[in-house]
């Protein structure tokens, strides 16, 4: 009789686990963790698996848990390339998150052609035209507007009225840019000609680029060839730790240009490497920071000492809140489609594109974002640019542009590029 | 040369010069080239795409191969070759005005691998012209310059062409050999093995030849070559233009398998892969490309593979342990450098030599014919 009860009880909890099985949905995830970028990258990856958890924790998809397949792939296209091919063909993944803008432009043209909405952290503005790459998405302001909010906010607020400026303004000088960023990066070079273009649009002249590597420990050459520019104003392409160094060289041979770094490259850790060398450096956030107390924050960090415990809160950053956005908007499209009963790649796109006003988890101003419109049209979620500033040795907020309000007329043709 | 099984000799110099010299290696060359063709029936998608990777490994590993391990030039900058050769050949089909005749007929794309191959060719000599004169680790600099140099003008010069900026998206539908579109794993796979295996034979008739002779004297003895009437300056020169050919090649193809081109695929990084490739596999050896190729792509790719399981039972079910997996990726960064210490120490001449003992044991049991 036991026997037999036994026997009941193993057939059952294989037909429980067969059924729990089904209720999955398989989400893969291709990361930094031990490449160039991996700086920022650990962080970001944290961020997802929480949120992962997270939303498993309430829920789910409707009450499906999601699986989520995350790998690391050195910052490497090729091994971007045969990960991904194994997410789609044996974890038979419903949605792509991605790292890079190399591996995420390198594999546009597959994702496309296999119709997997990819969610990318490379906020290329090159991936958000729906007519050239219909399956791509980011979760923030795209690097080109993002650039192009930095220097306008920059230009209207710290040129156009700080004591720093005052004698060169009233001299009738034009002010000068100069990017700092690594050529060989798609990443940073993505919105250099955007940058550009807007420093034309704003009367500001343009020196030489700089080459730094997104490994720099030197940038002295770069600096000093900066400062026989003249430049007023640096662009920091790279991420944290590359733009670090270029901050302390600057301040070390007293090049005083003010700094704006592109979306990953102003965090806590550059913050505690430049100390008063970085002061006033600008950067427009994609979301706010994990100690900010914006509405499901309590969540995120709730669920960084539930998670990872090892990780100390103190060495978190914003890339954590950006994980969690990222997820959150995945999880949306995720959930819209499974409520319509189908979950393949157009539906899922559908779903994406069909968000209005949208803010993470459905609440407003949730993670410090929103709100946020995809359109079939335009995958630009936000024209908003959240601005920081390092004050005093904290990153307080400096000022929020709209740039489709502020540039109506441009907005359109800054489309995909 | 390996030994023959026992009774097995030869009567010319011909039938003792073929390539496959008994019925038992024919036999295992058509397996082996069925078993190549029946793959995309027998295995899925991912595998492809990490078999035309290991292919594309092999190409690019050929003339690094040739440099060093036949003509004793040492090479620390063959990534900017193979960029060389996916540079001409994607600014070739995208921004060249071909007649709308060679268009449809699917000219463009083989024509612009030809000329990838030369382009890629004549690119390396201009590096190899210091290897007149210099040897070792001054050499060991100049290709080392040649990848920095040709990355830097790559990067100011020709990523700035077409509004990009920086990479070029090849758009589906441009990369076409005649009618065959390459634009599924399938064919990129298909396509892969036909030149690795056109560029193997190619390389292995090569060292057959008069100039793979004077490759392998170079390599054993630069005097003594040069004394015996080898012009080195003259065969150093070829070595580094038939290298640059082969990488020119791989790089051609690899645009086909990515559809896209961008200076981040060829960092330094590729040029000390492909050197750990030939050593894991075996200095001088043809079959040691293949066998190193194999092996650095699978220990990634089986790390991968570990990874993930793992993962599917910790992110799921104990999600607080999901930090474990993070843990173990850095091994995989590790491990490749490892492997090649692992070799050096345990296995210095590679695996080919590992599978040339296995093969003779086969031969030699229980006797065999020597020719003694």
């Amino acid at each position: 009789m036991s026997k037999r009860i036994f026997l009941f009880s193993l057939v059952l909890a294989l037909a429980c686990s067969m059924a729990y099985a089904a209720e999955e949905i398989s989400v893969g995830s291709i990361n930094d963790l031990t490449g160039a970028t991996s700086d920022v990258g650990k962080d970001a990856a944290l961020g997802v698996r929480e949120c992962v958890a997270y939303i498993n924790d309430s829920g789910g998809i409707n009450g499906k848990k999601i699986k989520l397949r995350l790998f690391d792939y050195g910052y490497r296209v090729p091994e971007a390339i045969t990960i991904y091919k194994r997410f789609r063909d044996q974890d038979k993944i419903k949605l792509l998150m991605q790292w890079g803008t190399g591996d995420t432009e390198a594999l546009s043209p597959t994702v496309n052609k296999d119709k997997m909405v990819t969610i990318s952290d490379s906020m290329s503005g090159h991936l958000c035209d729906p007519a050239k790459t219909p399956y791509n998405f980011v979760y923030s302001t795209d690097y080109s507007t993002g650039a192009r909010g930095c220097l306008t906010g920059w230009y209207e607020n710290v040129w156009k009225k700080s004591d720093k400026w005052k004698s060169a303004r009233e001299a009738g000088k034009k002010p000068k840019l100069v990017c700092f960023y690594m050529f060989a990066s798609p990443y940073a070079s993505a919105p250099i000609k955007a940058i550009k273009d807007q420093a034309a649009l704003l009367g500001i002249e343009v020196a030489r680029d700089q080459d730094v590597s997104l490994t720099a420990l030197d940038a002295k050459s770069q600096v000093l060839a900066a400062k026989e520019d003249e430049a007023n104003v640096v662009w920091h392409g790279n991420t944290a730790m590359s733009v670090a160094t270029a901050i302390k060289d600057s301040y070390a041979l007293k090049f005083d240009a003010d700094n704006l770094t592109n979306l990953w490259g102003l965090d806590k850790n550059l913050v505690r490497l430049t100390g008063k060398a970085g002061e006033g450096a600008i950067f427009p956030a994609p979301c706010a920071f994990v100690e900010d107390e914006v509405p499901y924050m309590d969540k995120v960090r709730e669920y960084c000492k539930k998670i990872n415990p090892g990780v100390p809160m103190d060495k978190r950053d914003v890339h954590t809140s950006q994980g969690w956005l990222k997820v959150s908007l995945a999880a949306a499209g995720l959930k819209i489609a499974d409520k319509k009963g189908n979950l393949d790649g157009p539906s899922v796109k559908a779903a994406l594109e069909s968000l209005k006003d949208w803010y993470p988890f459905d609440t407003k101003n949730a993670l410090g974002v929103g709100p946020f419109t995809i359109t079939d049209k335009d995958h630009r979620p936000t024209p908003v640019v959240s601005l920081y500033r390092i004050k005093d040795g904290k990153i307080v907020l400096f000022e929020k542009i709209n740039m489709k309000e502020k540039f109506p007329e441009q907005w359109a043709k800054w489309l995909g590029w | 040369m390996s030994y023959l099984p026992c009774g097995t000799y030869f009567e010319s110099y011909a039938d003792d010069q073929k390539w496959w010299r008994t019925n038992f290696i024919k036999g295992k060359m058509i397996f082996m080239v069925l078993l190549l063709v029946a793959a995309p029936y027998i295995v899925g998608s991912q595998w492809l795409s990490v078999f035309y990777t290991i292919n594309y490994y092999i190409l690019a590993a050929l003339g690094v191969q040739l440099l060093i391990g036949y003509c004793g030039q040492i090479t620390l900058g063959h990534a900017a070759f193979v960029a060389v050769g996916g540079y001409t050949s994607a600014m070739m089909v995208l921004f060249l005005p071909w007649p709308q005749f060679m268009v449809d007929a699917g000219l463009v794309y083989p024509i612009s691998i030809v000329c990838a191959g030369f382009t890629a060719g004549l690119w390396s000599v201009l590096f190899g012209l210091p290897s007149a004169r210099v040897k070792g680790f001054y050499l060991i600099m100049t290709t080392m310059a040649a990848q920095w140099i040709t990355l830097r003008l790559v990067i100011t010069q020709l990523s700035k062409i077409g509004g990009r900026e920086q990479s070029f998206p090849l758009p589906p539908g441009v990369i076409k050999i005649g009618p065959w579109v390459i634009d599924s794993d399938d064919k990129i796979y298909y396509f892969s093995v036909i030149l690795v295996l056109i560029c193997l034979i190619a390389m292995g008739n090569l060292l057959r030849s008069k100039m793979g002779r004077a490759w392998i004297a170079i390599r054993d003895n630069d005097i003594a070559a040069e004394t015996m009437g080898v012009n080195i300056v003259v065969y150093k020169l070829l070595a580094f233009f038939v290298a640059g050919f082969f990488a020119g090649i791989a790089g051609a193809f690899w645009i086909s398998a990515l559809f896209f081109v961008s200076p981040e695929n060829y960092e330094w990084f590729y040029s000390l892969l492909w050197v750990g490739i030939i050593l894991i596999g075996g200095v001088g050896s043809i079959q040691g490309i293949v066998f190193g190729s194999a092996f650095v792509v699978m220990v990634f790719k089986l790390l991968e593979m570990s990874v993930l399981s793992l993962s599917d039972v910790l992110m799921v079910s104990y999600p607080e342990w999901g930090w474990v997996t993070t843990k173990i990726i850095f091994f995989k960064e590790s491990a490749f450098g490892l492997a090649i210490i692992f070799f050096l120490i345990y296995e210095p001449n590679g695996l080919s030599y590992r599978y040339w003992q296995i093969k003779n044991y086969f031969n030699l049991w229980p006797f065999s014919y020597t020719g003694k």
